[in-house]
């Protein structure tokens, strides 16, 4: 990066033309994948842009004149994408849990938060702030049952319960299969196995509609959690094997000159081995974390309106039929926010793990 | 523990990998203060019996008496031996994602409890008496292979052990830098500290050792002071790992 800063001018144009313009072929090919990109770009700026209609008061015919995006429909019914079937006058409070939330995130993400107390601090007062404020019944706060929570919160409060509960269940799955005990190890193989032979659907469905049959009525619990639990322990499982795989990847002497210093089982996995081990699997955890938000989708089939249900329900309605493709952009939008900014985040974690190691 | 009591006390140790028998009875006992120093061929034996000692590896039948605590399969005579014990090894195995100082600090805060400012000042101390204190900031990948075992040798200084083992801490090193690492080994011998070195490194054993003890195939083979060594080995064994070691 920063060499390239440096670079003369000339240098540049130079090696612009060396790998661009060094062949007729590769002329043509530069050329030809840039009108592409050009034409692509323009048809999109237009469409979204230029020849689209924004007004909240527009109609069909209105932006049908226009011939582009008819971003009207966001206009109108934007609460009902992210907040579902909120009851409308409280949409107040899931709007400032999704900021709890983010807040909850961001804070998590600076390393000088990252210690035990003041990440646990974090999070439970966090997750305290996000429950009150959603579920009310507190503080003259009215009663809004987990049935009713919906959109971006659903979806924001499902992926962080899944990480929370089920990265510690992860760390501990990954060390009871490396144990030396091998009745231990093997069992707990069979168990990370078993669960990731199983589809995400129909452990959702058993969590949402079979486990009641079958717990005593004191740990059924309400059906939003139990799902949140099934999607935990389906991220565990896959969790799991990823460190198991940064495990793998550091020599034995790290543990035996952590063993010959003294140091506890806990100690010198949480001082020396695990932080090591998640710096190695660095790259597929954040692809995990990725696959995992989207998976939030999935629990619509149980009845819950997330981020994206809330979507269809925001078109499905009578006048704003014709608009899907300005929804589900919409949608994708918030989605590429969130996705992209966990995937950036990575790329910073990665470079700084990797500034101590550079020889220099 | 029972400072008065012989700093090792080995007897009639056995440990098989699998039908392997690695070690075939081993008797040793060294004394508070004592330079021994551990050669043989490769596959002698001599890097399992001193990781038995700290029970890197677990040991099959005899006894080990570290100042009079036996090692049996309970946690704590595990523990409190570690405690005294320290060990440098041949790949060093600094904690990569930790400065040279955190490296040196970790196990005397979390071992024995000691307050930070107490525990960086010691580490500051040893990382200074190994010479590499400007480095103290640096993480290990940033060092030269001798550099990073005067680290290792300072770290385990750190939990002021009374025992140090050695475990062919000059053989993954490039030859300019054995030196500055034996200089350090040197100075450590000569404040009388109790040692125990595998090495290949005759010089060494001639100039600090008291004994020199010979292993072959599991067992001790002969055991004597250098002079004695070097200049009449007893056993033909002896005197041919000698002249090929020492031959050219």
């Amino acid at each position: 990066m920063t060499a390239a800063l440096h670079t003369p001018r000339n240098v540049v144009w130079k090696r612009l033309r060396r790998d661009y313009f060094g062949t007729l072929p590769s002329a043509l090919m530069t050329f030809a994948s840039f009108a592409v990109l050009l034409a692509l770009g323009g048809w999109v700026l237009n469409w979204a842009v230029l020849d689209a209609t924004f007004s909240a008061t527009a109609n069909q015919s209105d932006c049908a004149a226009k011939g582009g995006a008819c971003w009207s429909v966001i206009a109108v019914r934007w609460r009902v994408i992210l907040f579902g079937i909120y009851p409308y006058a409280e949409q107040w409070r899931p709007a400032l849990a999704c900021m709890v939330v983010a807040a909850v995130i961001i804070l998590s993400c600076l390393p000088r938060m990252w210690s035990f107390r003041r990440l646990a601090l974090t999070w439970v007062l966090g997750t305290g702030v996000f429950y009150g404020l959603m579920r009310g019944g507190i503080l003259g706060l009215t009663l809004v049952n987990e049935q009713q929570w919906g959109g971006l919160p659903l979806t924001l409060f499902v992926f962080v319960a899944t990480g929370v509960i089920g990265m510690p269940l992860a760390i501990v799955l990954a060390l009871l299969r490396r144990s030396e005990l091998p009745v231990i190890a093997r069992v707990t193989g069979w168990i990370i196995d078993t669960i990731r032979s199983l589809p995400l659907l129909s452990i959702l469905f058993t969590a949402a509609i079979v486990l009641p049959f079958r717990l005593p009525g004191f740990l059924i619990g309400e059906k939003l959690y139990r799902v949140i639990f099934g999607a935990a322990v389906f991220f565990a499982a896959y969790q799991a094997e990823i460190i198991r795989g940064g495990l793998q990847g550091i020599q034995r002497g790290q543990e035996e000159a952590a063993k010959a210093l003294g140091l506890t089982y806990w100690n010198r996995m949480s001082r020396v081995v695990l932080p090591q081990a998640f710096r190695l699997a660095l790259p597929a955890t954040i692809n995990q974390f990725v696959v995992a938000f989207m998976e939030t989708s999935l629990i619509v089939v149980v009845g819950f309106i997330e981020l994206l249900a809330a979507g269809n329900t925001a078109y499905k309605t009578g006048e704003w039929k014709f608009a899907y493709v300005e929804v589900y952009a919409f949608v994708a939008a918030i989605y590429f926010i969130f996705v992209f900014g966990l995937s950036r985040y990575g790329a910073f974690l990665e470079a700084r793990m990797n500034a101590g190691h550079r020889k220099d | 523990m029972d400072l008065n009591a012989p700093a090792i006390d080995i007897r009639d140790l056995n440990k098989f990998y699998g039908s392997f028998q690695a070690l075939r009875g081993i008797s040793l006992t060294v004394r508070k203060g004592e330079r021994v120093v551990v050669c043989g061929p490769s596959g002698s034996g001599k890097s399992t019996m001193i990781r038995c000692i700290n029970q890197l590896e677990e040991h099959d039948s005899g006894d080990i008496r570290v100042f009079g605590t036996l090692l049996d399969d309970s946690l704590g005579s595990i523990d409190e031996i570690r405690r005294e014990v320290g060990m440098v090894f041949q790949h060093f195995n600094l904690f990569p994602h930790m400065t040279v100082l955190e490296n040196c600090t970790l196990a005397p805060m979390l071992v024995r409890k000691t307050p930070r400012a107490e525990a960086e000042r010691v580490a500051l101390k040893y990382l200074e008496k190994v010479r590499i204190l400007d480095q103290a900031a640096k993480y290990p990948g940033q060092l030269s292979g001798g550099q990073q075992q005067r680290v290792a040798i300072a770290r385990a200084l750190c939990m002021q052990p009374e025992i140090l083992l050695f475990d062919e801490p000059t053989s993954a090193l490039d030859p300019e830098m054995i030196a500055e690492v034996l200089d350090v080994m040197v100075a450590l011998a000569n404040e009388g500290m109790t040692m125990i070195c595998v090495t290949h490194e005759m010089g060494f054993a001639r100039k600090v050792a008291d004994r020199v003890i010979f292993m072959d195939k599991g067992e001790i083979v002969e055991e004597a002071p250098p002079a004695a060594f070097f200049g009449k080995p007893q056993n033909e064994r002896t005197k041919l790992f000698l002249s090929q070691v020492l031959g050219h």
